[in-house]
């Protein structure tokens, strides 16, 4: 008879107990992400937190903690737009959790304490950190520091539409050799423009139609100061090689000349471009490896491979072949607490597991960043995905993370666009170019 | 009458208070940026103090002995960092493991300290491991200091003896904050490139403000004034559609009809000329839309002023004219004109105002292309101080570009209200004195 209130009391005991010692434990998160240059194509920059969300959420249940994560996503379609919003909030201490941006924004955004160091957070040992490409983590890195994961990897090849290469005399087994010239710098610039004339002459493309590069500034265009013969950085510091940008904006000033590159190429509108692309308006051009799942998915280019062999960026005089890649990094910002953000670190390293970050990579035509998701089935069974990694990928050049290179950079695009439009000689421009980088950054850049 | 005084400061308060916030403070802002390097690197609130490499770098050509001794990796496990290990409260086998096999050796890196953390028996987590490296850290490169307090005691803490000189030379050398600074105004002042946008936005303001927002409105004004009434509302409220389209909408219009695949390039396809792209093809293409898409939009206001100041004029002076012979231009010429003074100084000085400040339909035409050929003063603003790829935004050098919008704008008022002699348009008329 005593037994029972006795026990009564014991569960019920027990029962306050649990549920105390749950609700201490329970813990409800929201962790903010937001993406630039995220379209139709890029969901999973922002999907794979989710899903890392939920798989982070099962293994504290496991422990007996109750985690409960709420990820909220943010993407913005441009650059400019993202790229201001996000300075500005947290400057105003409203950044997100994490961040996923080119891998040139780590220096002033580090150096403005906008992001913190990610190797304070990660184990950068443990897999699947230890796993990633060494060049990718190294470009992830500032002042000898990692602060950011890859997210992608990319590269930004030269495109030749097939038929009309075959229309100007080349055959099937030119155009399968045809990466491996380019490659051994038996292609060149000069050839390129040769062939895009070619084309036009014998009316296969409109005039202004043989080379049509990308349409607005990007990082491309330093892949072709480094075709010929242009070194960004050295020794952590920035450099101006006048001969190799002199080189550069000349290639752009003849194709202009030459007829093959329109002199109002420069702002077009990009849709205009895609489709242009895509249907065999134009005859070489060069552009990024996720273009092909823009390609495929949005513009109707159903057989690829029949139409369009991929290059390195060829050589130009002085230069070497090459491509350039552009990680998207996530990173992790500042002014939040110590949990948080060892929460979204958390994250960061589970989204970066081989099979979730081959989502992003398939669906968005990105490359991956270990070689382990080069092994996933998923992966190599993708045409795209296994030739561009093979063929570019250990070519590729990053751009420097130096806080100064943007300044750099709005010099060398304005004056590239100035000689492209016959607005200033190339004489001109390259004068223009140096005065302004000596009086702008001063010893900061090398000037040679 | 004081009382009167003090309600009316009070009554005041609220607009002088909007004045301050929304028109002056923007003002003294940009005056206060525009003398500063501010960029997205050296934040907007303010720096620290972080021995970069980059930093170190510069200290190695002035004191290179200390700046070597300083990019000395240190991951000591001394004793000081294992007592504040078994302060941090984690499992005491820790502790004691570290003391006993690893006590006085020195780590180059942080990750190989951690590297013999993880291999501990007692294998800590990621984070505790995180936790436990920082209690080692002897070193201060890529550590951020809030003040110039906390980098000198961590000087001191490292064994270093610098002289206060010294230590004020490390403070200025790795502080990654903005400082104050005249070089924006010098940059301007020589780079080749303002002074073409410089000539850019002058040609601009002329071409718009002549052809469109005064002159194209008065002949629009003077059209209407003898039409019929119905006819001319009608007229006068089509010209008003660009003023009140949404500018995005509206200059996707421009674009249908300018582009490669636009209307223009369809209509000149029938004609056996190839398509092209009609906005961008050349500068002058360029020139001729930025002049017309902005004109269209302007020359709406100077009709809608010029029009109501018309009417205004006394019928009996166009009856008596008219009476005695007069023809139209006499009448445009006799005793519209005179009369049309005040809102003409209006309309060009208000005009003048905004078309020097107003780049969006220019942004959104042609950004400023080809080749920087339509780059105004204030797109420039812009794309300096908001727009850059890379990430950094020069909001110092952005905000002395405005800054000289500003000032160029205030010149030109005073000097229009002198050349219309402002004093004797609005004298007092004699008889209330």
């Amino acid at each position: 008879m005593t037994i029972l209130p006795t026990l009564k009391s014991l569960t019920i005991a027990a029962a306050i107990l649990a549920s105390t010692s749950v609700l201490a434990l329970a813990r409800d998160v929201t962790i903010s992400v937001w993406a630039g240059g995220t379209g139709p194509n890029d969901v999973y920059r922002l999907d794979a937190i989710e899903i890392a969300a939920q798989q982070l959420q099962r293994e504290a249940a496991l422990k007996g903690e109750d985690l409960k994560i709420t990820v909220e996503k943010k993407p913005y379609s441009g650059w400019d737009d993202f790229k201001q919003a996000l300075t500005l909030a947290a400057e105003a201490k409203k950044a997100p959790n994490i961040v996923a941006s080119g891998h040139e924004d780590i220096a002033p955004w580090s150096q403005a304490g906008l992001i913190v160091p990610i190797e304070d957070h990660v184990d950068l040992d443990a897999w699947p950190l230890n796993g990633i490409y060494e060049n990718l983590l190294q470009i992830a890195s500032y002042n000898g520091t990692v602060y950011g994961v890859p997210q992608d990897a990319e590269s930004r090849p030269m495109f030749f539409w097939k038929p009309y290469m075959k229309a100007i005399g080349y055959s099937d087994a030119d155009l399968d050799a045809l990466p491996q010239n380019v490659q051994d710098g038996k292609y060149t610039m000069k050839s390129l423009l040769e062939d895009a004339k070619k084309m036009q002459d014998k009316g296969l493309v409109q005039p202004g139609y043989g080379f049509y590069p990308r349409p607005s500034n990007g990082p491309d265009y330093w892949q072709f100061y480094t075709s010929f013969g242009g070194t960004m950085e050295e020794n952590g510091k920035l450099v101006f090689d006048k001969a190799a940008m002199t080189r550069t904006y000349q290639f752009f000033a003849d194709a202009v000349k030459l007829g093959v590159t329109k002199k109002n190429h420069i702002g077009m509108p990009g849709d205009q471009w895609w489709k242009e692309v895509a249907t065999g308006k134009a005859g070489i051009w060069d552009a990024g490896t996720w273009h092909y799942a823009r390609l495929v998915n949005q513009e109707g280019l159903k057989d690829f491979f029949d139409n369009i062999v991929f290059t390195l960026i060829p050589a130009g005089e002085g230069g070497k072949p090459n491509t350039l890649t552009h990680p998207l990094v996530y990173m992790l910002t500042a002014g939040h607490s110590d949990e948080d953000t060892q929460i979204a670190a958390q994250l960061i390293t589970i989204a970066s597991e081989p099979r979730i970050n081959a989502l992003h990579a398939i669906k968005s035509a990105h490359l991956g960043i270990s070689k382990a998701e080069a092994e996933v089935d998923f992966y190599a069974d993708d045409r795209w995905a296994r030739e561009a990694t093979e063929r570019l990928l250990p070519h590729a050049n990053a751009m420097p993370n130096n806080s100064d290179f943007g300044t750099y950079w709005n010099i060398m695009w304005k004056n590239l666009q100035a000689s492209w439009t016959g607005d200033k000689t190339v004489d001109a421009a390259i004068g223009d170019a140096e005065s302004e980088l000596k009086s702008t950054l001063g010893d900061k850049i090398l000037i040679r | 009458m004081k009382s009167s005084r003090t309600l009316g400061l009070v009554m005041i308060a609220p607009a002088a208070i909007m004045i301050v916030l929304f028109f002056l403070m923007p003002v003294v802002l940009t005056a206060v940026f525009s003398m500063t390097n501010m960029t997205t690197a050296t934040g907007i609130s303010g720096g620290a103090y972080q021995i970069a490499p980059s930093s170190l770098n510069t200290l190695k050509s002035v004191m290179p002995d200390i700046a070597y001794e300083m990019a000395e990796p240190r991951y000591a496990i001394d004793e000081a960092g294992l007592k504040a290990v078994e302060g941090l409260g984690l499992a005491p086998g820790i502790a004691a493991e570290l003391r006993a096999k690893h006590a006085g050796e020195v780590f180059p890196t942080r990750r190989e300290a951690e590297r013999m953390l993880k291999d501990l028996a007692e294998r800590p987590s990621t984070r505790e491991v995180k936790q436990i490296s920082e209690q080692f850290n002897r070193s201060i490169v890529n550590t951020r200091f809030d003040s110039k307090g906390q980098l000198f005691s961590a000087l001191d803490t490292l064994g270093l003896k610098l002289t206060p000189e010294q230590k004020e030379t490390v403070a200025r050398a790795s502080y990654t904050g903005w400082t104050w600074t005249t070089d924006n105004f010098s940059r301007i002042a020589t780079s080749p490139d303002m002074a073409r946008v410089l000539f850019n936005t002058a040609l601009y303001v002329a071409l718009v403000l002549t052809l469109f927002n005064v002159g194209y409105a008065l002949l629009l004004a003077i059209w209407t004034h003898y039409m019929p009434p119905r006819p001319a509302s009608i007229f006068r409220g089509i010209w008003l559609l660009p003023r009140i389209t949404p500018v995005v909408i509206y200059i996707l219009l421009w674009k249908w009809l300018a582009w490669d695949s636009g209307f223009i390039s369809v209509l000149m396809g029938k004609f056996g000329y190839p398509a092209k792209n009609y906005l961008l093809d050349t500068a002058y293409n360029a020139w001729f839309f930025v002049v017309l898409i902005n004109g269209f939009i302007g020359a709406s206001m100077g009709m809608l002023v010029f029009s109501s100041a018309m009417k205004a004029i006394p019928k009996s002076q166009f009856y008596a004219s008219e009476v005695d012979g007069a023809s139209r231009w006499q009448q445009i010429r006799y005793i519209i004109l005179p009369q049309m003074r005040w809102p003409i100084l209006f309309v060009t000085c208000y005009q003048t105002l905004s078309l020097l400040a107003s780049f969006n339909e220019i942004l959104l035409a042609t950004n400023g292309g080809p080749g920087n050929t339509t780059e105004v003063w204030a797109l420039a603003a812009y794309h300096t101080a908001l727009r850059n790829y890379a990430g950094n935004l020069e909001y110092g050098l952005g905000a002395a570009m405005a800054l000289v919008l500003v000032v160029i704008g205030v010149t030109l008022s005073l000097l229009y209200l002198r050349v219309f002699n402002y004093r004797t348009l609005v004298a007092k008329p004699l008889i209330e004195d």
